[in-house]
């Protein structure tokens, strides 16, 4: 379970502009949180899209596009699925929170299907809330590759739990609009940026680093996305004679159980091959946060496509 | 074990003849028979009955784990993995995470023999049919005293008994097929189909979004929804679908070289105001691209 970012920590105050930078915020440091910030290092822009028919008490709805630059390709062509989520959830979870003002939530599950792998870029997501109860926001998102005229590329749906009131206030600026964020000189590679290695066998790990954390402290949601569909990717070609042997293998559809927030680590994905249809391979992904007790913090499936 | 007379005597839970066991304090499993009647086109059991599986696994351990709160399935996921190699599938479910306002199960669906047992293929247990998770939102007891009391503890064995179906389960339901292209489908909100709260059942949603998917599915192809199979669910519970019929539409989103394919899914309540009810992601594949089990 993790907080949408921008999120501060409990009791935080904090104040976003037009512009996306961070006012003020207690307990944080904004350069940091500006610089490093997961859903930076993909470039996501985002800006807030007109009232629908149902006026300003409406819930809002979304856009965000994130260009696919050249480190971030995966082995189907396309940005890697993994940062594909980390933008579904980075946009999802942020409208979520805004429709819950002066409320905030965290992401508690995350369902994706991919339908396509390569993409032109950049890729524009849209993200409506379906759904504003008392205690959940479910959201879904859309995402087509602008450069392949609106092709699409996946769906997904984001269900948040809404967290209880007083425990943090929330101001921005409507409309918000976050700017795209300049191409980084010479960026890491999502393996270096996320520290994700590998373990023994089927368990890919990742150190957590403090650009990792989103700035509740804890780890960011689509580093989790991340660290499952490496983890995913390599079980599968491990498990799989033959699998991904062209080129390699892509993660297709997702499931994503956000159990309880990462806050120690190291955090291990250990993976268990449940089976192959049709060249496609499903891998459970079990989370756990070694350095707590190794306990379970998400949980899911991610089926992976040889390409 | 029954929930305030629920399900009523003539049910479609009856009719697919499951039987039911609580394990333990957390756990379950729900199983049924391998039938022509609940055969997908593959030759598999269909995605949407392993959905009701699951769905009655699920709330299975949640009347016990939430008692005396009650629950609503917020999320299902399912995915296909493996052919049905026995002459029963059973849900196996298990508690992943128990919250304030959630619970989320995981539930492995693996083929089990006559007495219940593994099956083996070749001395080995072959791959499980499906993987499935699910979100439960709690829903607090206004008066806890009022809430149906405990069976015994575990283990708890129960079944659903009915007439058993006649005819494949599509048509029972019935689903109607408005428009195959659009994926407009209809069915009604019959008791037959009804939950504990004489909404539409949860996993009988699932069937009607894989005969929806499928038929959209499909006519990108030039198939009807008999010649695609439905391999993955991921479903989105809004609201209840209490009034009926509830009708569907599909968007379909992308057609691979090779025939597998994705759609969404809306359900919509349409004597509720066209109340949209359900979205679901749906994949899917060719028939003859899937793997072929004889039921």
């Amino acid at each position: 379970m993790t907080p949408a970012t921008p999120g501060p920590g409990p009791g935080d105050r904090r104040t976003v502009g037009p512009d996306g930078e961070v006012a003020e915020v207690a307990g944080v440091d904004p350069e940091v949180d500006r610089r490093r910030h997961v859903s930076d290092y993909f470039r996501l822009e985002r800006w807030e899209l007109p009232p629908g028919p149902t006026g300003e008490d409406g819930p809002p709805a979304m856009a965000g596009r994130t260009p696919v630059d050249a480190h971030l390709r995966g082995p189907g062509g396309g940005l890697r699925t993994g940062g594909l989520l980390t933008s579904i959830d980075s946009l999802g979870g942020f409208t979520s929170g805004l429709a819950v003002l002066p409320r905030w939530i965290v992401t508690t599950s995350l369902m994706a299907t991919v339908s396509e792998l390569t993409h032109v870029g950049p890729l524009r997501l849209r993200a409506d809330v379906l759904r504003r109860g008392r205690n959940s926001v479910v959201t879904a998102l859309d995402v087509v590759d602008e450069g392949a005229s609106d092709r699409h590329v996946a769906a997904a749906t984001l269900t948040c739990a809404v967290l209880d009131p007083d425990a943090m206030t929330l101001e921005f600026e409507r409309p918000f609009v976050l700017a795209m964020p300049e191409p980084q000189v010479d960026p890491a590679p999502p393996e270096e940026f996320f520290c994700i290695e590998p373990g023994e066998g089927p368990v890919t790990r990742l150190r957590l680093e403090d650009q990792l954390r989103n700035p509740w402290g804890i780890l960011h949601g689509g580093a989790v996305a991340m660290l499952a569909d490496e983890a995913a990717c390599r079980a599968a070609l491990a498990a799989v004679p033959g699998a991904g042997s062209a080129h390699g293998v892509a993660a297709t559809d997702v499931v994503l159980h956000y159990l309880r927030p990462v806050k120690v680590g190291p955090v291990e994905a250990r993976c268990t091959v449940l089976g192959t249809r049709s060249g496609r391979t499903t891998v459970r992904v079990a989370v756990h946060d070694v350095g707590s007790d190794d306990r379970l913090v998400t949980l899911g499936s991610v089926t992976v496509l040889a390409v | 074990m029954s929930f305030a007379g629920y399900p009523p005597p003539v049910h479609l839970l009856g009719d697919l003849g499951m039987e039911a066991e609580l394990t333990t304090g957390t756990t379950a499993r729900v199983r049924t028979r391998v039938t022509p009647q609940v055969a997908s086109p593959g030759g598999g059991v269909r995605i949407g009955v392993l959905a009701t599986l699951v769905d009655i696994v699920g709330g299975a351990i949640a009347a016990r784990v939430l008692h005396p709160d009650w629950m609503a399935t917020a999320d299902l996921a399912i995915e296909l993995v493996g052919p049905p190699v026995g002459p029963w599938v059973e849900a196996r479910g298990s508690v992943l995470r128990r919250g304030r306002t959630t619970l989320v199960v995981e539930a492995l669906v693996v083929p089990v023999d006559e007495d219940g047992g593994d099956v083996t293929v070749d001395g080995r247990v072959p791959d499980p049919v499906a993987w499935a998770s699910m979100t439960f939102a709690v829903l607090p007891a206004k008066d806890p005293s009022a809430a149906p009391q405990l069976a015994a503890d575990p283990p708890v064995r129960w079944a659903f008994r009915g007439g058993g179906l006649d005819r494949p389960v599509l048509d029972a339901l019935p689903v109607t097929v408005l428009d195959g292209p659009a994926g407009r489908v209809s069915v009604p909100a019959s008791p037959y189909l009804a939950n504990s709260f004489g909404a539409v059942q949860g996993g009988v949603i699932a069937m009607i979004a894989e005969a929806a998917g499928a038929e959209a599915l499909g006519a990108v192809q030039g198939r009807d929804g008999s010649g695609m199979v439905v391999t993955g669910l991921q479903i989105a519970y809004l609201a209840l679908g209490r009034v009926g019929p509830v009708v569907t539409s599909a968007r379909v989103l992308a057609t691979g070289p090779d025939g597998r394919s994705g759609a969404v899914v809306e359900l919509r309540d349409t004597g509720a105001d066209d109340r949209l009810t359900t979205v679901v992601n749906v994949t899917a594949e060719p028939a003859d691209l899937a793997v072929r089990v004889a039921p």
